[in-house]
């Protein structure tokens, strides 16, 4: 039941670049990418924001295809395109209709070659991502909750805790000379994955990969970079103001194991058990039944990563918006009943069983989709590029299941002891400055 | 000594090979005795399967006939808290012990029981639909709840741009037509009653008012037994037509503007009447907006956000609604570009309507429409997506396997057509959602100005 027999064929160039191939001949497309093992952790101090403004200036050109040439290339190709920024990776990748396979490698490969922007690019670029910033965060009800809010709380290292969104004044202050040095230093193809999936063969991918990306120089090697954390002591509270939403909320962050130990999948359990859906505990004791809360939710990188794409410290999420008539304080109580009752009692062998069954059937959703129905297989490509760059095994899309599959309620009971400890935690409260008309 | 000149693979971008053939998938349809109607389609991609239980009335015959703007909505959130046999615990722990997930919801035309499962549970899965559909329980308490939840959603939709912009748009649109309201207020939320709801599903939630479309790993043969076998016994009943209004001449354009205080950007939208998903000019006028503003690489992105930098995501859409339908142009700007997006938007509109598109520009955006649509048949949500299109709104049984052919055969001269018909630059309502003294000016110089608070009406 839980074997999956995903076809995978790998191959490293002479360059480091590695090429995975899987093909899938469900319909006349294919979902291509091209991931750099560089995210928003590490971009320059001073330049919060940069990895995602870099990310925004690999559209503008490079040199054989000028400003707006990949995005009507790939569009005029019958695709669709995008690229973003995590934690620890950056995407670039394409949905097209297989004839134009060797159309995106060119234009990838070409960028991965040499960016060529301008000054002018930057500009248009940075007003964009300031707009970007603007519709999602600072003109939204709980705009940045709590991804933007609780990393500086949880966090010590300026890699972790600073905002990746970016400061308006470290955007204005980034130049042209930093974009060419970030390209130069991580845009490298032994610092790279290339993804095909979909209507081709792996001997065609292959081929292809060779006459487009071999003679790209391989790059310097990465410059070691320090992401670690103190351990995490005491509980560190922070407060942000909620200028339009009239509900408190107040989000809970707990430190998560490293990935792919006996303690990870065994918190992963326990985060399905306690963040998934209206059968979760948390959603079911404080929506459902105690009626405190309006909307919970979480999980580990919770709410713009996921238990694969991660590579350094994180946390294991929980948010939760509340009633006015409850104070923050008797709704992070009944928050707190719901997680003293996972560290006494662990969770029940049933309930372990349900979760692992749910767990099963959206891995496997998420693989064949992911990203709506205009991506096929991001979800795969997704983790194959995680895998690849994190772990240097793609097969492990086909066999990290198990893992999950094999943990007790012993091993759930351990983690929610060791993890989800009420007195090494962060707390952020969004209080809102307006008051609910009644 | 002769040197061998390798031929360099970056000169020149290569070609596209020929567009390659679509495998149909196996299509099984058949109306049962009761009146549901079943759809179908094979799938293999992954061991689960997705689908829909659809009922031809949502919120607009809601609020035509009982008066009360969102009763299909919050009928449907309480159809998955109780049934005849089940808590909305019991509920909730069956979906996760089988590893499915339910989702009740209604737009303005329908309402609809989601689900997506593994196959090896799907008997578990339909039998949990069939019941929602038909032995909901309405737990009184389960109603309380759902109530207090959508009075604070609608509370924080209320501090959000593009829902205000939204609103508006749609009252102006619509007027007296049940269209013109997305949402009710919280006074009407309050005012709901139990009985409303079971009134409104008891009479909507019947067979001969449904759609049942079913996408995945499953044999047809045996999936139609079992549905059969499941929703066979479901009693047929008559079912309410929905009376049409006629709708408001918009004569000149016109600014409607929602002040919100203090905000630090500025949501638009562009607006016009349009057509419905069957009008025979449907394809021609959304090829006309993919040009426009519908894909990455159309004239108004290009325009205002990769040269001109105002904005981060705006789009164009043309959308249809079962009776009605409008064409939108949504963005949001800079407070002080204001005046300079609304003219670029206005130009660009008024180009699609005053020359020919260039040939070249036509065929990409022609593959481009093929392209997205091929995209859509390779996962089991797509395909169930493309279906729905189909059955709901009664196109023909082979609309998806032409559909290819009959983007190639559209020219340069249906894009105009197009244009001229339905993108009604003169006749366009212009909506701003954001801080007056900011950007009230600037507006003004686009037509008369009628402000709104961003409170409700």
């Amino acid at each position: 039941m839980n074997e999956l027999h995903i076809p995978l064929e790998t191959t490293k160039l002479e360059n480091g670049l590695r090429v995975v191939v899987s093909p899938d001949r469900t319909a006349p497309v294919a979902t291509l990418g091209v991931y750099y093992n560089i995210g928003f952790r590490l971009e320059p101090r001073g330049r919060s924001g940069f990895a995602h403004l870099f990310e925004h200036m690999m559209f503008q050109g490079s040199e054989h295809a000028g400003k707006m040439m990949h995005i009507k290339l790939i569009n005029s190709s019958g695709g669709v395109l995008n690229g973003s920024t995590h934690y620890d990776v950056t995407n670039y990748y394409e949905s097209i209709p297989s004839n134009a396979v060797e159309r995106v490698l060119w234009l990838e490969a070409d960028r991965m070659r040499a960016l060529k922007v301008d000054d002018e690019n930057l500009r248009n670029q940075r007003d964009v991502v300031k707009e970007e910033v603007r519709v999602n965060v600072l003109n939204q009800p709980y705009g940045g909750f709590p991804w933007l809010d609780l990393p500086p709380i949880a966090f010590c290292n300026w890699a972790n805790a600073h905002n990746f969104y970016g400061d308006f004044a470290d955007l204005d202050a980034a130049s042209l000379d930093d974009v060419q040095q970030f390209f130069r230093t991580y845009y490298s193809p032994s610092n790279a994955v290339l993804l095909m999936i979909g209507d081709l063969t792996p001997e065609e991918g292959f081929a292809l990969a060779r006459r487009y990306f071999g003679s790209i120089p391989p790059g310097p090697p990465q410059p070691k970079a320090d992401v670690s954390e103190p351990p995490f002591e005491g509980v560190r509270r922070g407060e942000v103001e909620e200028k339009f939403g009239t509900l408190p909320a107040f989000a809970v962050g707990y430190r998560a194991p490293e990935r792919r130990t006996p303690d990870w999948y065994a918190l992963a359990m326990l985060d399905h058990a306690l963040h998934g859906g209206r059968a979760g505990r948390v959603y079911r004791q404080l929506v459902l039944e105690q009626q405190i809360a309006v909307d919970t939710g979480g999980g580990i990188q919770y709410p713009v990563g996921d238990l694969f794409d991660y590579n350094g410290p994180t946390l294991l999420v929980s948010r939760v918006l509340h009633k006015p008539e409850y104070s923050p304080d008797q709704a992070l109580e009944a928050f707190d009943a719901v997680i003293d009752a996972v560290r006494q009692h662990g969770i029940e062998q049933g309930e372990l069983e349900q979760v692992k069954v749910k767990f099963r059937s959206e891995y496997v959703s998420s693989l064949e989709g992911g990203h709506g129905a205009s991506i096929p297989r991001y979800g795969l490509m997704h983790y194959l590029a995680c895998f690849t760059l994190f772990d240097n095994d793609p097969s492990l899309v086909n066999s990290i299941l198990d893992g999950f599959l094999q943990v007790t309620p012993e091993q759930v009971r351990t983690a929610a002891q060791l993890y989800l400890d009420p007195h090494r935690r962060a707390i952020v409260f969004r209080k809102p400055t307006k008051k609910a008309a009644d | 000594m002769a040197t061998v000149q390798m031929p360099d693979p970056f000169a020149q971008v290569p070609s596209l090979g020929p567009e390659r053939p679509v495998v149909w998938p196996a299509r099984t349809r058949r109306k049962l005795a009761n009146g549901l109607e079943v759809v179908l389609v094979e799938s293999h991609t992954i061991p689960k399967f997705t689908g829909e239980l659809y009922f031809r009335s949502g919120n607009a015959v809601a609020a035509a006939t009982a008066k009360t703007p969102g009763l299909a909505e919050i009928t449907a959130t309480v159809v998955r808290t109780g049934t005849e046999k089940l808590s909305s615990r019991q509920i909730e722990e069956d979906l996760r012990r089988i590893g499915a997930d339910v989702g009740t919801s209604a737009g303005a035309d329908t309402s609809a029981i989601g689900f997506n499962g593994l196959t090896e549970f799907s008997a578990d899965l339909l039998n949990l639909v069939a019941e929602l559909a038909r032995q909901a329980s309405f737990p009184p308490d389960e109603f309380e709840r759902e109530r207090r939840q959508m009075i604070e959603g609608l509370r924080i939709a209320r501090t959000t741009p593009s829902f205000l912009a939204s609103e508006r748009m749609r009252r102006v649109l619509f007027g007296a037509h049940p269209y013109a309201i997305i949402a009710p207020t919280e006074t009407q939320v309050k005012e709901y009653r139990l009985g409303q709801l079971v009134e409104y599903y008891r009479a909507h939630y019947t067979p001969g008012n449904a759609l049942l479309i079913a996408v995945g790993d499953f044999a047809s043969p045996q999936m139609m037994e079992q549905i059969e076998r499941i929703f066979g016994s479901w009693k047929p009943a008559t079912v309410p037509v929905v009376p049409d209004t006629t709708l408001p001449e918009l004569h000149g354009r016109h600014v409607h503007l929602v002040h919100l205080p203090e905000s630090v950007q500025t949501q638009l939208v562009v607006a016009n009447h349009a057509i419905t998903r069957k009008h025979p000019d449907w394809l021609r006028l959304a090829l006309a907006n993919s040009i426009y503003g519908g894909a990455f690489n159309s004239r108004l992105i290009m325009n205002i956000r990769e040269q001109k930098g105002y904005t981060y995501s705006p789009r164009s859409g043309v959308h249809a609604l079962r009776q009605h339908g409008y064409f939108s142009v949504n963005a949001a700007v800079r407070n002080d570009v204001v005046a300079a997006s609304l003219t670029e938007i206005f130009y660009e509109i008024d180009r699609m309507r005053s020359l020919a598109v260039a040939e070249d520009e036509l065929s990409d955006a022609r593959t481009y429409m093929s392209g997205v649509f091929s995209l859509g048949l390779a996962t089991q949500d797509g395909l169930a997506s493309q279906l729905s299109t189909v059955y709901l709104n009664e196109l023909p049984d082979n609309e998806l396997e032409t559909y290819r052919q009959r983007v190639r055969a559209l020219s340069a001269t249906d894009v105009l057509a197009a244009a001229r018909a339905y993108f009604d630059s003169a006749n366009a309502q212009i909506i701003v959602v954001g801080d007056r003294g900011q950007i009230g000016e600037q507006a003004g110089l686009f037509g008369g100005v009628t402000e709104y608070s961003a409170e409700p009406e």
